[in-house]
């Protein structure tokens, strides 16, 4: 049951997929082809260059991952999404252990891209002479990937799992909600001056993409090769 | 007899137009039950509810034995289903869709499956979203058959399908029906297909039962009569009077459609100083239209 779900989820999204994962394959290798080669063929390079050059790049991988995780949790209620459910809703299964399996099919396929991104990496640092006091971070580059692509999948399959009406209504809460707050705290704070330093669409913006923010993860320190 | 499937008082609400309102109905086991009503009628809706696609907001339904929706992966697995509308993923080529069918059916019969494949005349490597309707009808069927159901439930099986794979449908559902005695569930508003194979009948008309009875109480019961002298009331009619149109001139007498009818009943008419001068059978799609008529609000019966 659980393979033909990952069968499935793969035939459905593989042509969206796999420019992904030659990308993935392909970004970490670019990344330090930019840097120029001295003798020998191999890369010789001092700290500034190598960890200015990469940083260049260095947005390129979080939009990759979410990329990933955005095309993984839309090929995943396609196809129920054009049959209206009928389908998946007529097999002997509860909705919760059919949307589970779902979910774990695209946790396996998100590997894809990771592994690519592994190799790609492992490749790129071994084909530069790193100068003393730089180090390569291959894992850590691709852990953090796979975190990201991971709970961009997650987010987004909560979010395409429903009907466009409650994608439509959680995504304006998030933006409406904060506006709406901050207005009536702006009307408070003429009665309450000290509420005025409070602003709500600062602090929900904070609260998610700031540590230990649920979207930190993209903001991070995305470098192959560093301090 | 116990039943497969078991409504009881189910009501549902679809916004402010459309209601399905203290449904009850009741399917033998091994019967092959023709659920009639026309376009909008709440078939499709009686069905999801059945099948636990959808949530009453009151009642009860039982299928198989199992509750739904409490027990409803144990019943489905014993239930072949075919929508109104083909719903199998379309990226999937037929023996894509075989395996990954038979993946959640335990009682899958792939041998079965490889032998309706050939009699309906499908290609294993033909992609689904490049079928014809007909081909699509046929896959639906051999998915459904090849689970081995215990029941089959088919919403408008052959709409739109041309007459030849109509035929072959049909006979792989009817050889399914006798071979193994499933119950069997069809919903259609083509009247005269349904006449030929069902056993009981169920006819919904406005997310009403108007009717549940075996076919050949239907068919034998609903009678056309021209009466002379007939009062203007009725006082305690051993039938249902469905209609009542006076004398146009050509005809004498008035034309009455009646259900439940027998013969022996003549005598209440002599009872009331009235008489009988015809009887007319009524085949299933008059007796239907008859139904239906008679069923809503603003049918006028004097």
């Amino acid at each position: 049951m659980a393979t033909q779900i990952l069968l499935l989820h793969w035939k459905a999204v593989r042509i969206g997929l796999i420019p992904f994962v030659v990308a993935a394959f392909a970004l970490p290798l670019i990344a330090v082809q930019g840097l120029g080669t001295t003798g020998g063929g191999a890369l010789s390079l001092d700290a500034y260059r190598a960890v200015a050059a990469f940083q260049i790049f260095m947005p390129l991988f979080p939009l990759l991952a979410a990329a990933v995780g955005a095309t993984l949790a839309l090929s995943a209620w396609n196809w129920d999404h054009q049959q209206g459910h009928v389908y998946a809703l007529s097999l002997p299964l509860r909705r919760w252990e059919y949307s589970l399996l779902k979910l774990g099919a695209g946790v396996v396929l998100a590997l894809i891209p990771t592994g690519a991104l592994l190799t790609g990496s492992l490749l790129a640092t071994a084909s530069v002479d790193l100068p003393t006091g730089l180090n390569a971070y291959p894992l850590d580059l691709t852990l953090r990937f796979l975190f990201a692509s991971l709970l961009a999948y997650g987010v987004l399959f909560a979010l395409a799992s429903g009907t466009t009406k409650t994608a439509t209504i959680v995504l304006t809460s998030l933006i409406v909600l904060p506006l709406v707050a901050e207005g009536m705290l702006g009307f408070m704070a003429n009665f309450f001056p000290s509420i005025d330093q409070v602003s709500v669409v600062e602090e929900v913006f904070r609260a998610i993409w700031e540590s230990p923010g649920p979207l930190r993860v993209f903001f991070g320190n995305w470098m192959l090769i560093d301090v | 007899m116990s039943n497969a499937i078991e409504l009881d008082r189910v009501t549902w609400q679809a916004g402010k137009s459309f209601a399905l309102k203290d449904l009850s109905l009741r399917v033998p086991m091994g019967s092959i039950y023709g659920f009639l009503g026309p376009n909008g009628s709440g078939k499709t809706t009686t069905i999801r509810l059945f099948m636990g696609m959808i949530r009453p907001r009151s009642g009860s339904i039982q299928v198989l034995d199992g509750t739904v929706p409490g027990d409803l992966p144990r019943v489905l697995a014993r239930v072949g289903y075919v929508p109104e509308r083909p719903h199998v993923y379309p990226g999937l080529t037929v023996g894509e869709a075989l395996k990954y069918h038979s993946a959640f059916y335990p009682l899958w019969d792939e041998h079965w499956a490889r032998e309706l494949l050939d009699r309906l005349g499908l290609d294993a490597g033909r992609k689904i979203a490049r079928m014809s309707k007909g081909e699509n009808g046929k896959l639906l069927m051999l998915l459904a058959l090849s689970q081995r159901p215990e029941l089959l439930v088919l919403d408008e099986p052959t709409d739109g399908l041309d007459p030849v794979v109509r035929r072959d449908v049909m006979t792989a559902v009817l050889d399914y029906g006798s071979e193994t005695g499933a119950t069997i569930f069809i919903s259609s508003h083509l009247v005269h297909e349904l006449e030929r194979i069902c056993d009981w009948v169920g006819v919904l008309d406005d997310g009403e039962l108007v009717a549940e009875l075996p076919m050949q109480s239907f068919k034998n019961g609903i009678k056309r009569l021209r009466v002379q002298n007939a009062p203007a009331l009725m006082p305690d009619a051993p039938f249902v009077l469905l209609s009542r149109q006076p004398s146009d001139g050509i005809v004498q007498g008035e034309t009455w459609t009646v259900r439940g009818w027998q013969d022996p009943m003549r005598q209440y008419f002599e009872g009331i100083g009235a008489q009988v001068r015809d009887v007319i059978d009524l085949d299933l799609e008059e007796g239907f239209v008859e139904l239906l008529r008679s069923s809503r609000p603003n049918n006028h019966r004097n």
